[in-house]
């Protein structure tokens, strides 16, 4: 059979479209390469989640080479080596299962930061296509559809919104975000309360947060976490019209005459390559791989790879700028019982520069987010292993593992900022470098720009001041030019030009007419926020667009 | 719960200089090896670097080699971290072969010694260690945290809901 659309992935960017395009009616496939867990498959379970990674691809089945600047030259190692991942979660719903959900929206400057801050060297910085006021009602239907969770504080760039109020009330707070409220207020500084992809209400078949603790890196046993799974997908499992193939590897799209006509796939399980047929073909396997697998779909007329002819595929990769930073707490700065409190939020932020004043001119700054070392037993208590690089043990180290999870608590930071695109981030292939199906592995050029540092670093000196008055002890900063691996867009720019970009203003190929690509691949910058919820709206945006114009493909 | 991620090794070793070549490039075949038993050394190693405490059990009790028995014969467990455990117990005992014969005392004090003095000491030990932390903190399924002894001794309060099954599995123990 054909079906009139088959999506590439399950996550956040292939979800919302996904759900637009069910909801019209159109017979929608899904290829995901994982297979499929439910709340009930859920544990918190620290060994499977975040030691042995059974969620993401296996080192025999999948890597990727990274080259990083070593000595001025670029050097290129294999994650098999490195023992490193930039798989984020592929099941059904991919890394969106096993988000913190932290959501904030880009700002309407963030559209426009070329003409808004002009040039800057060594960057490619260039508007969108598109602006604020065509994402808002998408920002905001992500808020009602995914759940968005929090209560408005107002801000001097705050973003515009078409509603008053965010859809779910806030989440419950631990004490301690009221000792940040009152240092900020020492501090001059504007204490954000973090939205967030949280339900703290029921809806449908969704239940609110019941405060397990460990949320981040987990999957979510109740279905408030806003994946794409539990929002999404699952209330449409029912109808006709939609199907998801579970362990479904697509290595290749092939095309004929210009169009796409097929997904070529292996089941991972039996070995089996099979193949769908479908109308209009959408690619949403997060950043990193949707580029990958465009440059592996080579084909006569494509021999770079599909919708390729002008190189940009896999130009302009995307991680998020800034860093991480931390203080201690024990009970002489809050009764201990209180401090040891577990599974309440933090929920704090500043936005105060997300836009700065640098030598008399506006430049674009970014966020700080407050929130709690992970609740994870074994990873507090391993890193105790060492004193002064020394590794420790007996007596010794169980004290100081029992005083560390009895004791203490660890309030972190993380910043975001920009990741300026530059020529040394993109994503290649290389026939030399092949996973255990055959196909060439993404290779990862990982060069940042330099001002993304000093952004970090200015930010960070908030942070650190916020904790100083609070009265923490310890506190320190990492801010580099590290990428995250779970933070990726760019890679397909959108743009007017196709010489210059990938995808339209609607995130249809250029070269090939019945082609979309929906994650974050789109962004030619990234704001300076985490991008999900950037990808779910866009992909919202672009699953109307296909809607109204579906004649054209089916 | 971060939202960004770092990049790092599965196993965080303590010299960034060994870090990646360590696992790599270990020898295939040692030269002049005594033959050892991995398990018991590893359960004398592992009791010395957690021995019993007034409340804290001690790596036998709460079952440590138990554990790493059970879990590096899973696929997830990489095969370089179980080639560097055998290949740094291999040359404990090369160098010390009456290491399972001496007293508690005599066992951490040699530790010590060949921690400062050998090439892959601190970094086997602090492997060795990583190991035995998780045994002591990990769900009991694993064969490790015997009778829940370390969450119990550390007042942990174990996330819920508990694994059921090991490895993300289904219920009835099939990889999903
Ligand atoms: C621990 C963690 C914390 C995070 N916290 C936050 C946060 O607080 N805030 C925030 O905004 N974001 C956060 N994120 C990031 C967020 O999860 C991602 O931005 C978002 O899920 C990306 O959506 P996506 O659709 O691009 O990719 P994904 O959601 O990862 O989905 C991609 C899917 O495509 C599948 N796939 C890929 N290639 C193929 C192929 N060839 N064939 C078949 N299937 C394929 C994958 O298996 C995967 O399931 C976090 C991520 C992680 C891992
Ligand atoms: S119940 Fe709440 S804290 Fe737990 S995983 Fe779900 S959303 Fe996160």
């Amino acid at each position: 059979m054909t079906y009139d659309v088959c999506i590439v992935g399950t996550g956040a960017g292939a979800s919302g479209v996904a759900h637009k395009l069910v909801e019209a009616g159109m017979n929608v496939v899904m290829l995901e390469r994982g297979g499929f867990y439910k709340e009930e498959d859920f544990s918190k379970d620290e060994i499977a989640y975040c030691k042995r990674e059974i969620v993401t691809p296996s080192f025999e089945d999948a890597y990727h080479t990274i080259e990083s600047l070593r000595n001025g030259k670029w050097t290129k190692k294999s994650t098999r080596d490195t023992e490193s991942t930039y798989f984020n979660g592929n099941i059904v719903g991919g890394s969106s299962n096993f988000m913190s959900g932290y959501f904030h929206r880009m700002k309407p400057k963030d559209f426009k930061l070329k003409s808004t801050y002009g040039p800057i060297e060594g960057a490619n910085v260039i508007d969108w296509v598109s602006d604020y006021n065509e994402f808002e009602p998408y920002f905001e239907e992500v808020e009602r559809l995914v759940g968005v969770s929090g209560e408005i504080t107002h801000f001097k760039y705050h973003e515009p919104r078409s509603t008053k109020n965010f859809p779910y009330p806030a989440l419950d707070e631990h004490p301690i975000s009221t000792k940040i409220d009152d240092a900020c207020k020492k501090l001059g500084y504007v204490p954000y309360k973090t939205p967030r992809a949280i339900l703290s209400k029921a809806k449908g078949e969704r239940s609110d947060c019941y405060y397990s603790n460990y949320c981040g890196s987990y999957g979510c046993s109740s279905g408030a976490k806003g994946s794409s799974r539990a929002s999404l997908l699952q209330p449409m499992l029912k109808k006709k019209n939609f199907n998801i193939i579970t362990h479904a590897f697509v290595k290749k799209l092939i095309e004929q005459k210009g169009k796409v006509v097929e997904a070529l796939y292996v089941d991972t399980k039996t070995k089996e390559e099979k193949n769908v047929q479908a109308k209009l073909f959408i690619v949403a396997g997060q950043a990193v791989e949707s580029s990958r697998l465009l440059l592996n779909s080579k084909s006569k007329t494509f021999p770079n790879g599909l919708a390729n002819n002008t190189g940009q595929v896999g130009k302009n990769l995307l991680f998020s700028g800034g860093g991480i930073g931390s203080g201690q707490f024990d009970e002489n700065s809050m009764a201990l019982k209180e401090l040891m409190k577990e599974g309440l939020f933090v929920n704090r932020s500043l936005c105060d520069w997300y836009f700065y004043e640098e030598d008399g001119k506006e430049v674009k700054g970014g966020i700080v987010d407050f929130l709690f070392e992970h609740a994870n037993p074994m990873t507090k208590a391993t890193k105790q292993r060492f004193e002064n690089g020394k590794v420790l043990w007996g007596k010794e180290l169980q004290d100081k593992i029992y005083h560390k999870l009895n004791k203490t608590k660890q309030l972190n930071f993380e910043i975001f900022n920009d990741w300026l695109p530059t020529d040394n981030c993109f994503v290649s292939v290389d026939e030399k470098y092949k996973d255990a199906y055959g196909v060439p592995v993404a290779n990862i050029r990982t060069g940042a720009h330099e001002r993304d540092v000093e952004v970090g670093r200015f930010l960070a000196k908030k942070a650190e001041n916020v904790l100083k008055e609070m009265g923490a002890k310890d506190i320190n900063s990492s801010i580099s030019s590290a990428p995250p691996p779970n933070l990726q867009a760019g890679g397909c720019r959108f743009g007017d030009d196709p010489k210059t970009s990938v995808l339209n203003k609607y995130c249809q190929a250029h070269e090939v007419g019945n082609l979309f690509v929906t994650d974050g691949s789109f962004m030619p910058t990234g704001g300076s926020v985490t991008y999900t919820w950037t990808i779910y709206a866009n992909s919202f945006r672009v699953g109307d667009y296909i809607v109204q114009n579906q004649k054209v493909w089916l | 719960m971060p939202s960004r991620k770092t990049i790092t090794r599965r196993v965080f070793i303590a010299s960034a200089v060994l870090a990646g070549t360590a696992l790599a490039l270990l020898p295939q075949g040692a030269k002049t090896a005594i033959k050892i038993d991995l398990f018991k050394t590893l359960e004398a190693v592992q009791e010395v670097l957690f021995p019993r405490g007034l409340a804290a059990p001690s790596a036998i009790e709460f079952g440590a080699t138990a554990y790493l028995a059970n879990v590096s014969t899973h696929s997830s467990f990489l095969a370089s971290d179980l080639r560097f455990l055998k290949h740094g117990a291999q040359e404990l005992m090369n160098e010390y072969n009456n290491f399972l014969t001496l007293n508690p005392q005599e066992q951490d004090e040699t530790l010590r010694e060949f921690v400062n003095e050998h090439e892959v000491g601190e970094n086997w030990v602090s492997f060795v260690l990583y190991f035995t932390i998780e045994a002591l903190l990990s769900d009991p399924i694993y064969g490790g945290n015997k009778n829940e002894s370390g969450w119990r001794w550390l007042n942990h309060k174990a996330g819920l809901p508990q694994p059921k099954v090991p490895y993300a599995q289904n219920l009835k123990g099939e990889v999903i």
